[in-house]
């Protein structure tokens, strides 16, 4: 990675260089540098595997330009990047591009304005220990993990006790899969248009384990998320080990509703899959949201807040500014069932401003509520993450917590539930009948369980339900939710939700998967 | 000054890439493996909503990854490294690659250090801790070049920008009931370079070219979003005449966006499909089939997802247990049912070589009713001891390949459309690809369509909106009773793979056919 002062200085070259230039009336310079360091993992007793499948890394830095032209209206806006290179010749050719793809978007309206005293919203929060690891350290952070699972299934007398004797454990069909992510940021930002070059640098850590014992037809899954390197116990596969373990001999249930508990993953893939692309300001721009035209009004139990924040010191997401310069910070999406804020960047906040049509997508006249569309979140991200110098500015949710105005614990919600399901993983949620209608389906795939009598009372066999239901009548019929929160992550996704257990009164449900048994 | 990028590049710094990949990585110390790939890409791009111009601009792409099997402490193991590089790296290029192979390089051997340890320390767990190895490949030095009639690096930005403009206000036009559009394309020429220690040096060369609409309605039964993709490898000309060869579809782009404006304008009035109470039968379209074969097909035959190495991601495969507990050679199908992936013929998952030089051939998933083959890998492939068949892509050099689909399709059978709907008394037929939501291990599956018709006495009736099938895989395949002469294939720009994701572009596609299965409505 570039040090975080060639890239300032970089930026401050960029800077005054394009004052220099005729054409130019205003323009952005955002240099970064990222590396996404990954573990692999894939262990299996009975196929031949390599444990850590894949210690690798990507790599990228390189410095982007957002420029507006002078003369005519409206206004000429381009953008260039150049990859791996920060030099003035670097600068020129991004300069080249921006002005060779400039177009006349009508709803352009400026460059973000940072005010005189532009500011981080926390600093120096980011481990260096975590932004100097070497080939090594990559590759032993996934062999605890791998080593870990090991010896949880070693250790097993559940596995021997199934398999009869230590020789045919392996025959069970013992597996491990997941990864280990280290994540590498550094940003410098200016502009033509203020005197500060602001700078940025943070990393993470996360972990995260599938496991099962495939002859139980059991999984489990376990995971961690720091952002610190001594937070990393290398403890997600022995953790998914023992779901598995504990989750193995599990029952069907038949079609119907049923009264469920949702676990942390469950709330944060319906949070992220169907509730975020709905809060979106970008969203209700293009009168694509669920909540269209429901800024300001219940959405959703009163029992239920979100929402998201990017300057949480120690929360894994947490950056000190967004890649538009502009402070991180909270916006409160839903306060206690009430649709009262909205994610967006500026060019999202700036046009809805001005769009005639604004008060019919939000609900309300967005000059009146200007806080609900504060543009706290214009990240640049990529795949597997990152600040991306070649990207312009979309909408990415950070920490995004999930709260109650009367939270129970677990046991609590268990008997609210009285008789129905614990969901502790699902898969493969999407908005089946688009973002609007808020349908969505999606198939349990383990860490689940039958709840009798306000109690745990067996697994739920994995991959043999689906639910097929709607976002709004989830977040409607919220019977309770939990005390503790987990950070957890859900794959591709970039934000980190930390999400309570939540009861809910109906989910309908159909049995799939019946042949695969029949075959076994 | 350093020149910028151009996919020219490559002829430059071949005989460099070929050299640290032969020469130096070899010369390393338990070294039995390296490969590296380069990519570099240029062309235009563009995006437009509502009639008006939201973005423009040049798209440049270079970038390279490294694999390397190394022994050390009497393991094999493998590393990887990737990176985006630019112009500056060029007249550095030997450095560059000789330090991403010294990172692969150093974790490899680091790890089979771990590997042999956990190995000793496991005694029978350990045992599957085996030495990485590849089934072997033939040698190949080969160039393939683009095939295109307008050179993307020669398309204008005004151009592209102003027929995206015509688009979106022609989608817009289409009716007041259309409240949001969006319109984006680009057209790359895309080169990539395979260098292996064994002597490989491949480069390919090929023309892409894509367009996305997107279509917001607000219909009289409520807001509907439609979007849909068109391409194929070739230029720009297939956005301004289409492109007409036997079973691609690939319209013009006007026709392609305003066809499906109209067809959500027309679906955004409909009353939403009632749910079934069991199976019932459906005819599906070359459109949904495309969404059908890729999730229940193509997915489920990729040799890694079966081997459990995707079991934290995207799951496994009911097609494999174990190395000797598969579905190979067992009738999964209907006998009408025959399914392949195939690289060799032209679509949008075509290649000559995959991303570790091996040919691409035909693959044979179901063969009457019967599954036949996994798509692999030389690494899966050597665990199951059969020949690797070129199904290992990355979509940049810079990630890691992984098993993907190809040009993977249902392949005709003898029926005419109109015939399976004409014999049908009461059912549905089941039109265009919507949102997919597949089970872990591809047994099960609920795939949305953007129409649905009811079919009474053989005649198409009601349409209806809002409506998915639903069914066990495996059900779905048995109850197969035709498939029809119709074969279409259409371009998957979006399939995600992987840790990270990995975005990949493939074919799919198939005739009418007609199944069993659940009609699922909100």
């Amino acid at each position: 990675m570039l040090p975080l002062a060639q890239l300032k200085r970089a930026v401050q070259e960029a800077v005054a260089y394009l004052r220099t230039v005729p054409d130019v009336a205003e323009a952005e310079v955002f240099a970064s540098s990222n590396a996404n360091l990954l573990t692999r993992l894939s262990y299996t007793s009975n196929i031949p595997s390599n444990g850590v499948e894949e210690p690798k890394s990507l790599e990228s830095d390189g410095i982007g330009l957002r420029v507006v032209f002078k003369g005519g209206s409206p206004l000429l806006v381009g953008f260039g990047s150049e990859s791996g290179d920060m030099s003035l010749t670097a600068v020129r050719e991004a300069l080249d591009k921006a002005r060779k793809g400039a177009v006349r978007d009508p709803e352009f309206v400026s460059l973000p304005r940072l005010g005189d005293r532009p500011r981080k919203s926390i600093s120096n929060y980011h481990d260096r220990k975590l932004m100097h690891l070497t080939d090594r350290q990559l590759v032993e952070l996934g062999w605890a993990v791998v080593d870990g699972t090991l010896d949880a299934f070693q250790s097993s007398e559940e596995l021997l006790e199934w398999a009869k004797s230590p020789d045919a454990i392996p025959d069970l069909g013992l597996i491990l899969t997941g990864d280990v992510i280290v994540l590498q940021e550094r940003i410098a930002l200016g502009g033509t248009h203020h005197d500060h070059v602001l700078t940025d640098e943070s990393a993470l850590i996360t972990s995260m384990s599938t496991s099962m014992v495939e002859q139980q037809f059991s999984k489990g899954t376990g995971w961690h998320v720091g952002s610190r390197l001594d937070e990393f116990q290398g403890t997600s596969g022995a953790e998914a080990a023992r779901n598995a373990i504990r989750a193995a001999g599990g029952s069907r249930v038949p079609d119907g509703e049923y009264r469920v508990v949702l676990g942390p993953q469950p709330v944060t893939d319906l949070i992220n899959n169907l509730l975020i692309p709905s809060v979106q300001l970008g969203t209700f721009q293009a009168w694509a949201s669920a909540f269209e035209g429901k800024l300001g009004k219940r959405i959703a139990s009163p029992l239920l807040s979100v929402y998201d924040h990017g300057a949480l010191r120690g929360h894994a997401a947490s950056k000190g500014i967004t890649d538009e310069g502009l402070p991180t910070g909270r916006t409160d999406l839903i306060r206690n069932g009430r649709l009262v804020g909205l994610l967006s960047n500026w060019y999202e906040t700036q046009r809805i401003l001005h769009d005639p049509d604004a008060k019919e997508k939000l609900g309300v006249d967005p000059a009146k509520r200007r806080k609900a569309i504060a543009p706290r979140n214009g990240f640049r991200t990529g795949p597997g993450g990152g600040r991306h110098f070649d990207r312009d500015p979309g909408v990415t949710p950070t920490n995004v917590i999930i709260d109650g105005s009367e939270t129970v614990p677990s046991e609590e919600l268990l008997r609210r539930v009285g008789n129905g399901l614990y969901i502790g993983r699902i898969w493969y949620t999407y908005p089946i009948n688009g973002i609007t209608q808020a349908d969505f389906t999606c198939t349990v795939i383990g860490d689940s369980y039958i709840i009798r009598d306000g109690r745990i009372a067996e697994p739920l066999k994995p991959n043999t339900v689906r639910i097929n239901d709607n976002l709004r009548r989830v977040l409607n019929g919220i019977l309770g939710i939990g005390d503790t929160r987990k950070p957890t992550i859900v794959w591709s996704a970039d934000e980190m939700v930390h999400a309570p257990e939540i009861a809910v009164e109906a989910l309908h449900i159909n049995e799939i998967g019946e042949f695969l048994e029949a075959e076994s | 000054m350093t020149d910028r990028v151009s996919i020219d590049v490559i002829d430059r710094i071949r005989p460099t890439v070929a050299q640290v990949a032969q020469g130096y990585a070899k010369r390393l110390p338990g070294m039995q493996h390296c490969d590296i790939r380069v990519e570099a890409s240029e062309g235009v791009g563009a995006y437009a909503e509502n009639g008006t111009p939201k973005g423009s601009g040049e798209e440049r792409g270079f970038s390279f990854g490294v694999r390397v099997l190394a022994e050390q402490g009497g393991a094999v193991a493998p590393g990887y490294y990737g990176k985006s590089l630019g112009a500056a790296d060029v007249d550095n290029i030997g450095k560059t690659l000789r330090e991403g192979v010294r990172h692969a390089y150093d974790r490899a051997r680091a790890s089979a250090t771990h590997k042999a340890a956990s190995r000793g320390r496991f005694g029978k767990l350990g045992e599957s801790l085996y030495d990485s190895a590849l089934a072997s490949v033939d040698i190949h030095v080969d160039t393939i070049n683009a095939v295109y009639e307008q050179d993307p690096r020669q398309l204008s930005l005004e151009k592209i920008m102003g027929q995206l403009i015509d688009v979106s206000k022609a989608v817009g036009g289409t009716s007041s009931k259309v409240r949001y559009n969006g319109a984006g394309a680009m057209s790359l020429l895309i080169r990539d370079l395979f260098c292996s220690s064994n002597g490989s040096n491949i480069d390919h060369t090929y023309a892409q070219t894509e367009a996305v609409v997107f279509v917001m309605v607000n219909g009289d039964t409520g807001p509907l979003e439609l979007y849909d993709f068109n391409g194929h490898h070739r230029g720009w000309e297939i956005m301004e005449r289409g492109y007409d060869h036997e079973y691609i579809v690939a319209p013009d782009l006007m026709s392609f966006a305003t066809d499906l404006a109209q067809q959500a304008v027309a679906t955004a009035d409909a009353p939403p499909l009632p749910t079934s109470d069991g199976d019932v039968t459906v005819v599906t379209d070359p459109h949904y089939n495309t969404l059908l074969v890729h999730e229940i097909v193509g997915h489920p035959s990729e040799l890694d997802r079966a081997m459990k190495m995707e079991a934290g991601y995207a799951g496994r495969s009911w097609l494999l247990n174990s190395i000797n507990d598969t579905q190979i050679g067992k009738q999964i199908a209907s006998p009408l049912v025959n399914a392949v992936s195939d690289a060799t013929i032209e679509g949008y998952g075509s290649f000559p070589y995959d991303h570790e030089g091996t040919p691409a051939r035909r693959v044979w998933h179901i063969r009457d009713g019967i599954f036949e083959e996994f798509l692999n890998s030389r690494q899966t492939a050597e665990i199951l001891g059969v020949a690797p068949n070129g199904g290992y892509r990355a979509n940049d050099a810079a990630m890691v390949p992984l098993v993907r689909m190809t040009n993977t399709f249902f392949l005709p059978g003898e029926s005419t459309p109109e015939d399976l709907v004409k014999d049908v008394e009461h059912g549905y037929y089941v039109k265009g690809h919507r949102v997919p939501s597949i089970a872990e291990s591809r047994e099960n599956f609920r795939i949305s369509a953007n129409q649905v018709y009811e079919i009474n006495h053989g005649e198409l009736g009601q349409l209806y909106r809002d409506g998915a099938i639903q069914a066990d895989s495996k059900d779905y395949f048995t109850h197969v009773d035709g498939v029809g002469t119709d074969f279409k294939m259409y371009p998957i720009p979006n399939c995600g793979k992987g840790q990270p994701m990995q975005a990949k572009r493939m074919g799919n596609g198939g005739p009418t056919m007609r199944s069993m299965a659940k009609v699922v409505g909100p």
